[in-house]
């Protein structure tokens, strides 16, 4: 993969069905668990979101920006451009949901962490609280992480029956399109 | 019915219509992009749309905090963390917790030949894994009394189908016989194919006959009464649990079968308990209805039904015991999902075919129906593979080679039949006595009055 532009999943409206395979694809590929659904051990949380307007149904995520809105406005750093494209490091994520404004796609969303089965709690200040403090579950950023260390890329674009899902190489598109210009052009030059 | 065994939720349906290319009788209805249907005329509850479906309820979706309401509706409890998918099956859940905690009640659970080699996959293991002693264990510490199972029936089964085939073929009664164990293609022949319906064999299911005999035999052997029985089966099939509701499936007022868990259902119930199948130790079955032999076990996989009563056959007629028929069914090109073989029994041909897969039934049938069969049993599973198959196994996630993992799941069953000291109904020392001290013999009064049925009164119902 080329690290200059980082990649990131297409979808093409016209082959998409709505199945929401990718979804269930994504939320498995993210946690633990065998061959079946009953065997994953949280709660799906997929990192795409099938949506639908008038006849259209495509999964929207991540496309990894070059200048990421959501790096740029991060407080506390949470969020970073790496070789593998724009990630979510989740222990620095305060919740604030200033990258899920900012994000021109919407592919960021506040989403429960487990940890060991349960869901991760955090600490909440309320004075109408005995002792002052209560206790909720912990929403934090989360996104596409382009399958960051699964073997054989990315699950949805995997899992896709229609295979309406692509991993773009930007730099390969453009060389490709930059090679089928050129050989447009030798024909048209042999023609004259 | 109560509820709709298989159904489509129209909050949660996208239109994709994936359901519809593995729907074996084109019973989902609608049109793309529209939440679907399903046309319960046709549907044959194999739950294979339940399978497929992957439109859940995202924690992100609209509608999101109808979860606790939904869930609910579900029969499940408001902080399940489950996935919901549009097609789904009824969870019948409570009602077993219902009859584990009367004290009133004496439960009796059986369990299906395909569970034991899918239900190690809801623990994180491989498909296939062979996992029937654990999974004894595990109904025992879910809290039944007697730990039965299907396989005995089957191994019963057995002897009743093979007597009926016999004595169609010696009295001139209707032919080809079809197999009447699995509830999908029972279902199809009554609404798809009505004037075929006599030659259905009258045997009732395994399912239904080991219920039947829970309440009486066993019942008998535990010192209860068939009321005081709560009769359960664990399955890995959605049809099973609208042929447990069929009002002929009962004796003396008294359901053979009172409730049906699928593989995924009893799965969920042992995690809610935090019982581990993987860690608990290898356990029998209860004796005598949970003895088995090789042939009932593969009942589980298409094909095992022809074998394991040709075994018996071939054993009864000939006085020749045989451990595998050594019969070997032929697919030919033509005709995918159909095998054909003919075996000599008693002096007499008998052809058989065994067809997988409710889709690829209909050109069988058409030769039965207009007088050109040339052959007089035929064994119908309406899941492509078999129960191994089945809607109420484990829901495989995206990218799980779906028909690797249903072969696997036949290799365990096979395998388990080779592992087995008795691998023939007649020799199972359970079925003789069964027949020494309560049957009498196949066919006899209280096997016509406990085992067998007539099919066709349900045709065209549903709900």
């Amino acid at each position: 993969m080329h690290a200059r532009l980082s990649p990131f999943i297409l979808v093409s409206a016209s082959k998409c069905i709505g199945c929401r395979v990718c979804e269930l694809a994504c939320s498995a590929a993210h946690q633990r668990g065998g061959v079946s659904v009953g065997s994953l051990q949280v709660p799906l949380s997929p990192r795409l979101y099938l949506t639908s307007v008038n006849n259209v149904r495509v999964p929207i995520g991540c496309r990894h920006c070059e200048d990421a809105p959501c790096a740029e406005v991060c407080p506390n750093n949470a969020i970073i451009h790496t070789t593998d494209g724009v990630q979510v490091e989740e222990d620095r994520c305060v919740g604030c949901k200033t990258c899920l404004a900012v994000c021109p796609v919407g592919a960021m969303e506040m989403a429960q962490v487990w940890k060991r089965g349960k869901p991760a709690m955090r600490r909440v200040v309320d004075p109408s609280a005995p002792g002052g403090v209560r206790y909720e579950p912990a929403s934090l950023a989360s996104k596409c992480d382009l399958c960051r260390g699964r073997e054989g890329g990315p699950a949805c674009v995997d899992a896709c029956p229609e295979k309406a899902l692509t991993l773009v190489d930007p730099i390969e598109v453009k060389r490709r399109r930059n090679f089928e210009a050129a050989l447009a052009l030798s024909r048209t030059y042999e023609e004259v | 019915m109560s509820t709709q065994v298989v159904s489509i939720d129209p909050m949660l349906c996208t239109g994709c219509r994936r359901c519809a290319d593995v729907c074996p009788v084109d019973a989902i209805v609608g049109r793309r992009n529209e939440p679907q249907t399903i046309d319960a005329s046709r549907c044959v509850l194999c739950g294979q749309c339940v399978l497929t479906c992957a439109a859940f309820m995202s924690p992100f979706d609209d509608g999101a905090e109808l979860l606790p309401e939904m869930l609910r509706k579900r029969g499940l409890a408001e902080d399940d963390t489950a996935p919901l998918f549009a097609a789904n099956f009824r969870i019948d859940r409570k009602k077993v917790a219902g009859m584990l905690a009367d004290p009133e009640k004496t439960t009796m659970v059986q369990c299906a030949p395909a569970v034991r080699v899918s239900i190690a996959e809801e623990f994180g293991k491989a498909p296939g894994t062979l996992s029937p002693g654990k999974l004894a264990a595990s109904l025992r510490r879910l809290g039944f009394d007697y730990v039965y199972d299907t396989i005995f029936a089957a191994d019963v089964t057995v002897m009743e189908e093979s007597s009926e085939l016999l004595q169609r073929m010696e009295t001139g009664g209707t032919l080809p016989m079809f197999t009447s164990c699995c509830p999908g293609w029972v279902r199809h022949v009554e609404t798809a194919w009505p004037d075929l319906i006599p030659h259905l064999s009258s045997c009732k299911s395994p399912q239904q006959m080991a219920g039947a005999l829970f309440k009486s035999y066993g019942a008998d052997q535990v010192g209860k009464t068939a009321g005081e029985i709560a009769s359960v089966a664990v399955m890995p099939c959605t049809a099973k649990k609208g042929e447990a509701e069929r009002p002929e499936m009962q004796n003396d007022g008294f359901a053979n079968v009172d409730a049906v868990l699928t593989v995924t259902e009893l799965a969920a119930m042992l995690k809610e308990k935090d019982i581990d199948l993987d860690s608990l130790p290898e356990e029998e079955f209860d004796a005598p209805l949970g003895i088995y032999s090789g042939a009932g076990t593969i009942f589980g996989a298409s094909g095992g039904v022809m074998e394991a009563a040709l075994r018996t056959a071939i054993a009864v007629t000939s006085g020749k015991d045989v451990d595998e028929s050594g019969v070997a069914f032929v697919e030919s090109e033509e005709e995918p999902g159909v095998f054909r073989a003919s075996v000599e029994v008693a002096g007499k041909t008998v052809r058989g075919v065994i067809v997988s897969g409710l889709a690829h039934v209909a050109p069988v049938l058409e030769a039965v129906r207009s007088g050109d069969a040339d052959f007089e049993f035929v064994e119908v599973m309406c899941c492509e593979g078999g129960c191994v198959a089945g809607g109420g196994q484990p829901k495989l996630l995206p990218g799980v080679d779906v028909a690797d993992a249903v072969a696997r799941r036949r290799k365990g069953l096979h395998d388990h039949d080779r592992e087995l000291p008795v691998r023939a109904a007649h020799r199972n020392p359970a079925v003789k006595a069964l027949y020494e001290n309560f049957l009498q013999k196949p066919l006899g009064e209280r096997s016509h009055k406990l085992l067998h049925t007539h099919y066709g009164k349900e045709a065209g119902r549903h709900e």
